[in-house]
């Protein structure tokens, strides 16, 4: 295997208590002084990359991300995980990371150039989604760019002698079983929970990836070199319209029984 | 306020922080889901996280960063969730690996480093025995040596020794130990045999702590013993700073702790205004304490003697502050605080011993007062 391609980025920490400033409109998620770190599917995807790596001798594992200044830190962490080498696409510091400005089609579009203008490329690895805005379109957006073959959800991946990839897919009706033929094209696999569990990168690691190299280049520059149009590609294509908390719980009912709890059920037209 | 230059107190390179970042993400994850079970004796130091051999050299498998600074931000990490299980680690990594890795011979490092470092091998260090704690140079242990075997016979009892015990059964695998080898001192280094374990302390529950009994072990020469023959005084007074510093480091853990539960408690409860005294008090005694911790770590040579007058203050303001804090935690959440779920009480627990482990504050009182005499007149900086 030659080289896996995996896209990472940059969001709020799982954990973290999302603060919304209602005065802010659709910028209302507030991103200044709020815990970052890689996306939870990232990870997968970047743990699933360096496994490959360990059975493939030889595959070069390149993380990639597109946003602020330190999004460097979370392609550090790519590589003290055991990535080789890393591309930050550097936007500006007012660029925010999540929906608002940067969206799955600015994302793919990118990494359509990056895939061609690196070569070689053998699988493209992403998070299924990012769990600041969901979208889930990233992957498959880049596939359809690149019309090249792909599986969303995995929850396992083997790659074959022949350069083909089996992907297990946990769906409502089961086990589905896919395979991405060698195609000339790069497979483009998103990566679902249940594929691994990273690991920690250890202390030693941490030290070790700083000497691994990271390019970084400005968006404006990618995007002149990519042979793109900048208006193109950064311009969102949907409009965030509104952002607000979810409204606080409200206080619920105390029931006596089953069948009152039925009937309050039936009242409010919830059950039949 | 630019927090720039708090920031770089506490995490000084970018190494410090990506530790930081790395223990921290450790800690919510694997950590805490297990800190209140802490009743039961247990043991879980354990991780492909390259920490328990954190200031050991890497030729030898350690991580290779022998950085007071490295060592409190693991220690302040951990204990924001369990103090127990980092008072365990501070035995193995500090007592135990770091003490080697500052004092033992390239052939020692060999034996007996990568199986610490990689966490196959658990253990600690003992000085205190029954009728030597504070006074620890009063100690009885005695090594004889033996010429016709080239080694030492070990014979004594060492009290309260963390890791002592790792199942409640057997013993710890190594253990640095201190004796007499006649009217000064040797120190030596061996594994050997448990008699009794406490599970009914007051805090630091889930770190086993046991009385060890050396009855005529054999240690030979070449191999077991650390140092030279009469100059381990030497080497407990050095690693001494950087565990007082590591102790510091455990309470400023405690105090962010019990600082976020009181805020967490109060902000869900805005007409709690009595407890403001509480809750700003806190914040103004953890920072000052978290700076002095990070101001003389960042400063700390662990190869060096001599680091005393605040190694002994930093421990000795911390960790009653530490006390102070989680105390004042427990009074802004009432009987909650008071109940184990709320985790303060544990906190408050668990503080109490950084009062006492590690040298008691009276034995800083001694040292820092016959220190600051030393300056002869001359004024404080
Ligand atoms: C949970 C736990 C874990 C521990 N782990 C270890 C370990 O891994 N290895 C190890 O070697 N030890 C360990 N210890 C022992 C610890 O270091 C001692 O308990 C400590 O040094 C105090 O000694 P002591 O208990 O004998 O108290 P004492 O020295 O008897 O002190 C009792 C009281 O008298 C005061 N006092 C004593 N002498 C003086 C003096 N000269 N001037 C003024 N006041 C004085 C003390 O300050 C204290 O208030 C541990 C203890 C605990 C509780």
């Amino acid at each position: 295997m030659r080289k896996i391609l995996v896209p990472i980025k940059r969001v709020i920490d799982y954990a973290q208590k999302i603060r919304v400033d209602p005065s802010k409109g659709a910028q209302g998620v507030q991103l200044k002084n709020v815990k970052m770190s890689m996306n939870p599917f990232c990870e997968i995807a970047v743990e699933e990359a360096i496994q490959l790596k360990e059975q493939n001798k030889g595959a070069e594992v390149v993380a990639i991300s597109v946003g602020p200044k330190q999004c460097t830190e979370t392609i550090r962490t790519a590589l003290a995980m055991g990535a080789d080498r890393g591309i930050h696409i550097e936007t500006k510091p007012d660029v925010r990371g999540d929906y608002i400005d940067l969206q799955p089609w600015a994302i793919a579009t990118l990494l359509k150039g990056v895939v061609e203008k690196e070569d070689a490329v053998d699988l493209v690895l992403l998070g299924k989604q990012s769990i600041d805005s969901d979208c889930g379109q990233t992957g498959p957006l880049l596939a359809g760019l690149l019309n090249a073959p792909q599986a969303t959800f995995a929850a396992n991946i083997e790659r074959g002698d022949d350069g083909s990839f089996t992907v297990e897919r946990e769906t409502d009706t089961g086990t589905e079983t896919i395979k991405l033929n060698a195609s000339g094209k790069p497979a483009v696999i998103t990566c679902d929970l249940r594929l691994n569990t990273p690991r920690y990168p250890t202390m030693p690691n941490i030290m070790k990836a700083k000497k691994k190299p990271v390019e970084t280049i400005s968006l404006e520059d990618m995007v002149k070199e990519l042979g793109l149009d900048l208006d193109e590609v950064l311009t969102p294509k949907n409009e965030v319209v509104e952002v607000y908390e979810p409204p606080p719980r409200k206080e619920g009912e105390t029931v006596g029984s089953i069948d009152e709890l039925l009937g309050k059920l039936k009242e409010k037209g919830l059950v039949a | 306020m630019n927090t720039n230059s708090l920031t770089k107190l506490f995490n000084p390179t970018d190494d410090h922080a990506a530790l930081r970042e790395m223990v921290r993400s450790f800690t919510e994850r694997e950590v805490e889901p297990q800190a209140l079970d802490t009743i039961e004796v247990k043991h879980s130091i354990n991780d492909g996280l390259g920490i328990l051999g954190l200031t050991a050299p890497d030729e030898f498998g350690g991580t290779g960063l022998p950085d007071a600074t490295a060592v409190s931000i693991v220690h302040e990490e951990l204990s924001y969730s369990d103090p127990a299980l980092c008072l365990s680690y501070l035995a193995h990594s500090i007592l135990l690996v770091n003490n080697l890795a500052v004092n033992a011979n390239d052939e020692q490092l060999a034996l007996f480093m990568p199986g610490i470092c990689d966490g196959s091998k658990i253990g600690g260090m003992c000085m205190s025995e029954p009728n030597a704690g504070t006074d620890v140079l009063g100690m009885k242990s005695n090594a004889v040596y033996d010429s016709a075997r080239d080694g030492f016979i070990l014979n004594g009892t060492k009290m309260w020794i963390t890791n002592g015990t790792l199942t409640g059964k057997e013993t710890g695998d190594l253990f640095l130990v201190y004796a007499r080898t006649g009217p000064r001192r040797g120190q030596i280094l061996l594994s050997l045999w448990w008699r009794k374990a406490w599970r009914d302390k007051l805090g630091m529950r889930a770190s086993p702590t046991a009385e060890l009994v050396f009855e005529n072990v054999f240690l030979p020469a070449k191999t077991h013993v650390v140092g030279d023959v009469n100059g381990a005084t030497l080497c407990m007074m050095r690693n001494l700073e950087i565990e007082r510093v590591a102790l510091a480091a455990m309470a400023v853990g405690i105090a962010r702790r019990s600082l976020d539960e009181m805020i967490a408690y109060a902000s869900n409860r805005p007409a709690l205004a009595r407890i403001q005294k509480h809750i700003s008090e806190s914040y103004a005694e953890y920072m000052a304490g978290k700076c002095y911790l990070y101001a003389i770590a960042n400063g700390l040579d662990l190869s060096t003697y001599g680091n005393g007058l605040d190694a002994d203050g930093v421990k000795l303001y911390c960790a009653t502050m530490a006390k102070n804090v989680a105390d004042r935690a427990i009074q802004v959440m009432g009987g909650y605080g008071y109940c184990g779920e709320y985790t303060v009480e544990r906190l408050w627990r668990d503080a109490k011993l950084l009062e006492i482990g590690g040298g008691t504050n009276e034995s800083h009182h001694k040292n820092m007062a016959r220190d600051l005499h030393k300056l002869d007149g001359n004024k404080l900086e």
